[in-house]
């Protein structure tokens, strides 16, 4: 038989064996193996009863929603997980392009009794939809969406098979089984709950689910992983600053695993990092929800850069210059990446995966669109993009994508999408627009916020009646506006 | 006592600037109209604190509590009363 997601199952051993062992922590109470077994029985029977095909979920992080999903994942469903923060529109296409048959919302009521969990069935679509299986013949377990900053979110299914090689790997990396607690900060519609809260209730371990309502509190979240004795923390750099400005000099002992991922960290950060976390060993994880976590690397004191790391096991690379041929020595390419966790593809969209440019094998790797540059001894650094996409609060942008969603707008005559470094944030984004004079910035930013997910929203918006500066050749000078946005802020 | 003014005053000069203090409404859902985020409301949060001298240690920083500058306007007359 082939390999497949073993978390349902797994969930069932554990309640049968340990049924007081906590499984999840919530608001400083803990769900049980037993209670969370029984939440996701009781999810499964509702959903076994709607007309065949993928369901999505609402993915407010509750108790109730983490059975919700293990419990359409018992009824052999696809569980499509849209950020909570889409704009609704966004979310509606989503689901027609899934093919979802029914939207399920779980009862927040914040019992955490099994006796109470009720499933809502907030919209049932008449027909089952007739949308085309992937490629990819193995069973697929969830579609996670990637950040949509171009307004359209691309689905990406991840077969069980994905999903159970993810978790076996990180259980044997970072130990996610009974007695261990594994925070998760990340929204529930993130890949990094494939670590988190998937592959931890897999092991047997216990999920302290952060409170999104507490999610920019640095000091709640040190409290939290004090208090609850949490061991393995995997994050963004946000994450890290906001902990690191809360309480200076502040100290989280019992912290064995820290993960830096999802954007770039800085290295002179670094010192400050290890300290916070003086008993952790501190790796900087390269992934993306396409291919999962790729590369790690220990950030060991005195690094100056931080670099992409050594491939995970199972995991390949390839180096591809400009001109299509694979770089093997010293030098700058595309990084090519392929992975025993990556997508088949996506659902709905021409996908990014592409084969060996020089048919060493067969395996299917995906163009990252990250430009990286291997140095003498080996060491592989991220230089930047072939593309316009950056990294904004962790979360990929393509600035391209947010100037024409702005001049969709008719009283937008030119716009340019820039981003600059922030100490707090990693990078913030910038956007300086022309109008003809009958919009204005809070006309705009709200134009932006229904069209584009939070990331993807300006931090500042400026209205010009000046035409924006250009290049010789006649482009939008982007260098010269990120200049002057560096002086002004 | 009533800060609308001085809030209003505040967020069209840091995240709306081309505007007019008159064009922003006290109900106007700051969040839904993409005029503060998450993140932004750090900023927020740190200037009611300094200009208020509001301490916000046991406060609840919720955003429902910062989604109009009617919002915000209660919330500095509570957190003011707490101490």
């Amino acid at each position: 038989m082939a390999l497949r997601s073993q978390v349902v199952p797994a969930l069932l051993e554990h309640a049968r064996t340990s049924p007081s062992a906590p499984a999840l922590l919530w608001r400083g109470a803990p769900v049980g193996y037993g209670a969370l077994a029984a939440m996701t029985r009781s999810a499964a029977a509702v959903v076994a009863e709607l007309p065949p095909g993928p369901v999505s979920v609402v993915a407010e992080k509750t108790p109730e929603t983490v059975a919700l999903v293990l419990g359409c994942l018992a009824a052999g469903r696809r569980v499509l997980l849209p950020a909570a923060t889409l704009p609704v529109d966004t979310v509606s296409g989503l689901h027609d392009r899934a093919g979802c048959v029914a939207v399920l919302a779980a009862a927040a009521d914040g019992t955490s009794n099994a006796a109470r969990l009720t499933t809502h069935v907030v919209d049932v679509h008449a027909a089952p939809s007739d949308h085309p299986e992937p490629d990819d013949a193995d069973e697929v377990a969830f579609l996670l969406t990637t950040s949509g900053s171009t307004g359209v979110p691309k689905i990406v299914p991840l077969t069980s098979v994905a999903v159970e090689r993810f978790a076996l790997w990180a259980d044997e990396e970072f130990d996610l089984g009974p007695g261990r607690r594994v925070l998760n900060y990340a929204p529930l519609n993130f890949d990094l709950c494939l670590l988190e809260v998937w592959g931890t209730l897999r092991a047997g371990g216990c999920v302290v689910l952060a409170d999104p309502e507490r999610a920019t509190d640095g000091v709640a979240l040190l409290d939290l992983l004090v208090a609850q004795d949490v061991h393995v923390v995997q994050a963004v750099p946000l994450f890290y600053e906001l902990l690191l400005a809360a309480v200076p000099g502040a100290r989280v002992d019992g912290v064995d695993r820290v993960v830096v991922t999802g954007d770039a960290f800085r290295p002179d950060r670094l010192p400050a990092l290890r300290a916070l976390f003086p008993n952790a060993r501190v790796d900087n994880v390269y992934g993306c929800t396409e291919t999962n976590d790729s590369f790690s690397h220990e950030l060991r004191p005195g690094l100056t850069e931080i670099p992409i790391g050594t491939p995970l096991p199972g995991v390949r690379a390839l180096l591809v210059r400009e001109d299509g041929t694979v770089l093997h020595g010293p030098g700058v390419g595309e990084l090519l990446v392929t992975t025993p966790f990556q997508t088949p593809g996506y659902l709905d969209s021409p996908d990014r995966f592409t084969s060996h440019p020089d048919g060493a094998d067969d395996l299917r790797y995906f163009r990252s669109g990250d430009l990286v540059r291997r140095t003498a001894d080996g060491s592989l650094l991220l230089e930047g993009r072939t593309d316009f996409r950056v990294k904004v609060r962790g979360q990929q942008v393509d600035t391209l994508a947010v100037e024409q969603v702005l001049l969709d707008h008719s009283g937008v005559l030119e716009a340019a999408a820039v981003v600059v470094p922030d100490q707090r944030a990693g990078n913030l984004l910038h956007v300086v627009v022309r109008t003809d004079g009958s919009v204005n910035s809070l006309v705009l930013r709200k134009h932006c916020a229904e069209r584009l997910p939070p990331a993807a929203v300006p931090s500042t918006l400026r209205v010009s009646k000046d035409p924006l500066p250009r290049t010789s050749t006649g482009k939008v000078d982007r260098k010269h506006i990120t200049t002057t946005m560096e002086l002004v802020i | 006592m009533d800060h609308t003014a001085v809030i209003t005053r505040y967020i069209v000069d840091e995240f709306v600037p081309d505007i007019g203090v008159d064009e922003l409404t006290a109900d106007y859902d700051l969040f839904a109209g993409g005029v503060i985020d998450s993140l932004a409301l750090l900023r927020v949060i740190d200037w009611l604190g300094t200009r208020f001298q509001l301490s916000l240690d046991d406060v609840e920083l919720s955003p429902d509590n910062f989604r109009t500058i009617d919002d915000i306007n209660a919330f500095i007359g509570t957190a003011g009363a707490q101490q």
